[in-house]
Order: structure tokens, then C-alpha cells, then sequence
């Protein structure tokens, strides 16, 4: 770590004032350590770099009206149009109707197919059935 | 780019259209665009125009933006400043033409200065310095960027950087010796 100078420690105040922490990152230890062995030459330097840092903060920004505000908000993006689509009221509605018609035409099928195979394996039953009764009788 | 950058997960949600992630995003950089834009113009009604300017290139980015090239506020900071100093060319070629009008020098010798004084000097203090130790002070002590980003924003080595700080906070001084001196 580089020792600063009272030039050096002079210069960072100047330019970032009297704020160490504001300073850059690679100065603060330098600067902290000047400001331990130099207390009084340090303490100078930074509060009269405050008197500025204060006169320049007692400048503060108007804030943002309600209408700029509003006009950014209105020309934000929107949820993506497919997004929106499928979560409008009807889709959503359309969407559950389907789901229910489908679910009803599924179990009709279901219950038809169920009873077809029950009808086959009875008539296959009864198939072995006759076969068994042929080949007893023969 | 080592730090992770804070704003890009909410500028993929504003890419998205999420309304919560917009309103996030201007709840975060408006303040900060509109400071930025008042201490470049010092005018606060050219500052909202400049900064709804500012929102609509963030709009039009956000879908476009890819992570890991710049952080999105040294993006942001750069495309405010070049919308300032659209501003302030156009504002010169006017200039040129009228001659300005008569400034108040400062307040009557007669009474103290107050707050709201103090505000107006910094304000035309700043205005009258060269527009890049301007742009340096706005970053570094308003905006409160480090050397680094703001040298980055500026275009500009840390050094340099450094070197128009300090000439126009002396330049600062200067004007303002009433007041910081008091």
C-alpha cells in the first residue's frame, strides 16, 4: 500500500471531498492511515472540503410531478399479448368449457370402451365355456 | 464485469411487460434520472422531459438488453447525459442569436444567506462551469457513482476524471466563497 503524501491526501479531497469513504477504494487505507499519524493536518483538509461537500448538497432536485410520472408509466411494455390473451376473463371461461366438454366426451368413451371389453370377455368366456362342453361331450 | 448487476433481473421482468417490475424500475431510476438532469440543465421541467425521453430508450432496451456487456444504470447515465447535452447545444444556437438575460449576481448585501439561497448559487455555480467538470461533480458527489463507473460513464481515464473534479470543485469554491468560507 502506498503512503500518501499531504499533497496527495490534499488532492483527493479536492476532487472527491471531504467524505474518505467517497474516495477510491485503493485510497481509503492510505488515507486512514495518514489520518491516524496526522490527525490535525488531515481533519483541516477534510472538514474544509465539507463546507463545499454542504453548500453543494443544499441543492436538491425537484421530484418527478404525478404526470411525467403517469405519461412514463402509460408507454411502459405490456404483458405480452399471449400472456393476456389467455388470462382475459373469456378465454379463461372458453377455456374451462372446453376442459369440461372434453372431460365429458373422454368418460362417455371411457364407459363405452369398458363396456365393449367387458362384452368381449364375456362372449370370450362364453366361447371357452362351449369348447369346454364340446370336448366333454366328444 | 465482476459485481453482479442489481438492476438486471428486474429489467428482464420489465422485458416481459410485468407490471410490478415496471413500476419497480421507475420507483428506483426516476429519482435518480430526474437529479442527474436537473444538476446537467438546472431546470427541473427540462429534467421531466429528459427523463420520460430517458424511460422510453429503457422501454425500447429492456427486451434487447444482454447481461454482462454494461451495468444498466452506466448505460442509463450515459444515454441521460446525451439527452442533456442535446439540450444544451440547442440551447447555445438559441443563445447565440438573443443575448441572455441579466442574472440576479446573488442576494442583496443586506441580508444573510438562507438555504434557499445557498440552493440558487450552487444551482448557477454549477451551470457556469465547463460542461465536463460539471458532468464529473454531477456523477461523482450528486449521483454518488465511484471513479471507476463514473470515468467509465465519461469515457474518461480515472485520472482525468480526477483532474476535472478538482479544477471544478475549485471553480466551485471560487464562486461560492461567501458561502463556504462563511
Amino acid at each position: 500500500m502506498a503512503v500518501l503524501t499531504h499533497e496527495r491526501f490534499e488532492g483527493f479531497a479536492e476532487a472527491f471531498g471531504g467524505d474518505v469513504s467517497r474516495w477510491p477504494a485503493d485510497a481509503r487505507d492510505a488515507a486512514a492511515l495518514l489520518m491516524a499519524a496526522e490527525p490535525g493536518f488531515t481533519q483541516g483538509v477534510l472538514a474544509r472540503a465539507e463546507t463545499l461537500d454542504a453548500a453543494l448538497d443544499a441543492w436538491r432536485p425537484t421530484p418527478a410531478s404525478a404526470g411525467v410520472t403517469a405519461r412514463i408509466l402509460s408507454a411502459a411494455p405490456r404483458l405480452r399479448r399471449g400472456w393476456r390473451l389467455w388470462l382475459s376473463p373469456a378465454v379463461l371461461g372458453a377455456g374451462l368449457a372446453a376442459a369440461c366438454a372434453a372431460g365429458v366426451i373422454v368418460g362417455v368413451q371411457l364407459q363405452e370402451r369398458t363396456s365393449e371389453a367387458s362384452e368381449v370377455a364375456v362372449t370370450n368366456t362364453l366361447s371357452a365355456v362351449s369348447s369346454l362342453d364340446l370336448e366333454e361331450g366328444a | 464485469m465482476g459485481e453482479a448487476d442489481p438492476d438486471e433481473a428486474l429489467l428482464a421482468r420489465v422485458a416481459e411487460g410485468d407490471p410490478a417490475a415496471v413500476r419497480a424500475i421507475v420507483a428506483r431510476k426516476l429519482p435518480r434520472l430526474m437529479s442527474l438532469a436537473q444538476r446537467m440543465l438546472g431546470d427541473a421541467a427540462e429534467a421531466e422531459d429528459v427523463a420520460q425521453e430517458a424511460f422510453l430508450r429503457i422501454w425500447k432496451q429492456a427486451p434487447r438488453w444482454r447481461p454482462g456487456q454494461a451495468k444498466f444504470d452506466t448505460w442509463l447515465h450515459r444515454v441521460t447525459l446525451n439527452l442533456c447535452y442535446d439540450r444544451l447545444r440547442r440551447r447555445r444556437e438559441i443563445l447565440t442569436d438573443e443575448p441572455p438575460e441579466q442574472i440576479d449576481p446573488g442576494p442583496a448585501p443586506d441580508r444573510g444567506l438562507e438555504a434557499r439561497d445557498v440552493a440558487v448559487r450552487v444551482s448557477r455555480a454549477l451551470g457556469a462551469l465547463p460542461d465536463r467538470q460539471r458532468e464529473a461533480i454531477v456523477l461523482c458527489h450528486y449521483q454518488e457513482l465511484g471513479n471507476i463507473e463514473a470515468a467509465a460513464v465519461m469515457g474518461v481515464s480515472v485520472e482525468a476524471l480526477e483532474s476535472l473534479l478538482g479544477r471544478g470543485r475549485r471553480a466551485l469554491r471560487t464562486a461560492l466563497a461567501d458561502v463556504v468560507e462563511r
